[in-house]
């Protein structure tokens, strides 16, 4: 493409195929604890 | 849905339903805003029928729980199969642009825009290609995806114990009045906290990774529990087949050498209460007569974040109506060594002083970009951090179950009082209402617990046609509940916070990736 560079493709998706296992850091845990911030976690499913 | 923005000088273009993000030139950005304009939002709206109505989400027949998604493989016999409902490439997950308004489009771009044939032949080629390849006017597909949320059986995977209602700072902000959380000062005895982490276990299903904030107050006014805890826990990790990760919320005013080695052993993220600048600080967050906290707290938390190794660790602040220009305090926290940081706008009630008001935002709005441009200078002179609410994992990031159910709280993340209350997250405890039940009996009150797991995306009114609503997941409950009387509702003066920072942190990634080139 000439005109568009893309940062991330059609990510969310994808994660339907397998998404789901619960692995992942429960989101107030990390930092916020006052703000619900979900889309900087990092997905934990080993089968991905 | 398209959610498109210019910001510091990128044409940002985000698919919100693919999850896809594209910077564009200035062509492609003006034709897609001609085009979204007279797209459809999407056609699933209130099409929600067949056997999944009737089943609950998609796979809940799981006994041990699920993210509102089936795990792989599984069927619910009744109900649909993971991946069931993704359309196949290239016909019902995208719309197809309409070739009379195409050729409409094409026209106003070179009458009214001036834009040249050959310009505007390679844009509308190349967004052909994205709508071909589903990234661009995607539908979404998500909403018969979790039907009912009622319905869906969870699991608790992470506990916040609040292992002191005890504090030896004054916090003039705190959500919890001085550690005390409207009750009494205590401290949780062991007896308790294990009962606790027991709770935590038979109640997590096949999760292996259970998560415990040791939190308060001050949780380093009852340290040798905490240890006791830790201890107990890993005790019991081989034989129930989980790992714990434990995390440290402090204040630090207590931190000595011995702390610190053994949350450098034990705890998988340390969080450490800092407001920023000295006089900052300094105003909010005294000791209880008054002197200001910063000169004793800084050189151990430089300390503490360098033994570290600078990884795993939050210097983590509050900003409030005092600081507006919160962004000379993230920036503090930067030419003061850290690299890991999080700065965050305060919950209060509307009436206090400090609390942020909405015409605050613009300033506040404008911070984030400031902060934003710095961020970028820092990363690419080689002296760069992490700021949390920048980031943002574009390519590995949670499934689309987990963005949909959010953070958690009431369901899989629970609060714990020092004598042993369950509560749906630190910030509800000790509001008689949100009393979930005991570590002795566990949850009593599952009507509380099910209004909770209605809290997501779908289920909220004002998320439902946000285009953030896959990075905040519909927000924090216990700030739509301060601000709007409802766990279902939304604060509206966060989320206009929220959808900068987003912003904010896909410009940032197209600002990096352009150096990559």
């Amino acid at each position: 493409m000439k005109k568009v560079k893309t940062l991330s493709g059609n990510t969310l998706k994808e994660s339907m195929k397998k998404g789901g296992c619960g692995e992942c850091q429960t989101s107030c845990q990390s930092a916020c604890k006052t703000s619900c911030t979900v889309g900087n976690q990092s997905c934990e499913n080993a089968n991905r | 849905m398209i959610h498109q923005y210019r910001n510091n000088g990128y044409n940002i273009v985000m698919d919100v339903n693919s999850g896809a993000v594209h910077v564009v030139d200035d062509v492609v950005y003006d034709a897609v805003a001609l085009l979204a304009a007279e797209m459809p939002e999407t056609v699933l709206d209130g099409q929600i029928a067949g056997p999944a109505a009737e089943s609950g989400c998609a796979g809940c027949e799981d006994e041990n729980g699920c993210e509102a998604a089936p795990e792989p493989g599984e069927t619910t016999g009744k109900g649909l199969e993971a991946g069931e409902k993704v359309p196949e490439s290239g016909s019902a997950g995208v719309f197809q642009i309409p070739a009379e308004l195409r050729g409409r489009v094409e026209k106003q771009l070179a009458e009214e825009y001036g834009y040249g044939a050959q310009d505007i032949a390679d844009a509308m080629s190349d967004i052909q290609e994205l709508t071909d390849a589903e990234q661009l006017f995607t539908k979404d597909i998500y909403r018969d995806y979790v039907i009912d949320f009622k319905k869906r059986k969870t699991v608790v995977k992470a506990l916040c114990l609040h292992i002191a209602h005890d504090c030896n700072l004054a916090c003039r902000y705190c959500f919890a009045e001085e550690g005390e959380y409207h009750g009494r000062r205590a401290l949780m005895s062991f007896e308790v906290g294990k009962k606790a982490l027991d709770f935590l276990i038979a109640n997590s299903g096949n999760r292996k990774h259970l998560e415990v904030d040791f939190f308060g107050g001050e949780p380093l006014m009852n340290w040798d529990v905490v240890k006791r805890l830790v201890e107990y826990g890993r005790s019991q990790e081989a034989e129930h087949n989980k790992q714990f990760r434990f995390t440290l919320t402090t204040n630090g005013v207590l931190l000595n050498d011995e702390i610190m080695e053994f949350c450098n052993r034990e705890m998988s993220n340390v969080v450490l209460s800092l407001d920023g600048r000295k006089e900052v600080n300094d105003r909010m967050r005294p000791f209880r007569k008054g002197a200001g906290s910063y000169d004793i707290i800084v050189p151990k938390f430089q300390k503490f974040a360098e033994s570290r190794g600078q990884m795993n660790y939050y210097v983590r602040g509050t900003f409030t109506r005092y600081n507006l220009d919160f962004a000379s305090d993230v920036l503090h926290f930067a030419d003061l060594g850290f690299k890991q940081m999080s700065v965050e706008p305060v919950v209060a009630s509307p009436d206090e002083p400090y609390a942020i008001r909405k015409e605050d935002l613009p300033q506040i709005l404008a911070e984030y970009d400031r902060l934003a441009v710095e961020y970028i200078k820092r990363k690419k002179e080689g002296r760069g951090f992490n700021f949390f609410h920048f980031m943002i994992d574009l390519n590995q990031g949670p499934c689309v179950a987990k963005r949909l159910s959010g953070c958690g709280s009431g369901t899989e993340y629970l609060a714990v009082t020092p004598w042993g209350d369950l509560y749906p997250c630190h910030q509800f405890v000790g509001q008689e209402q949100f009393l979930l039940g005991n570590v002795d009996e566990g949850i009593t009150n599952t009507e509380l617990r099910d209004e909770f797991k209605l809290v997501n995306v779908y289920a909220k009114d004002k998320c439902r046609n946000c285009f953030a609503r896959f990075y905040c997941s519909g927000g924090c409950a216990a700030n739509a509940w301060n601000y709007d009387g409802s766990i279902t509702g939304a604060y509206e003066i966060g989320c206009e916070m929220q959808k900068k920072r987003i912003e904010c942190a896909i410009m940032i990634k197209a600002a990096l990736a352009e150096d990559e080139e």
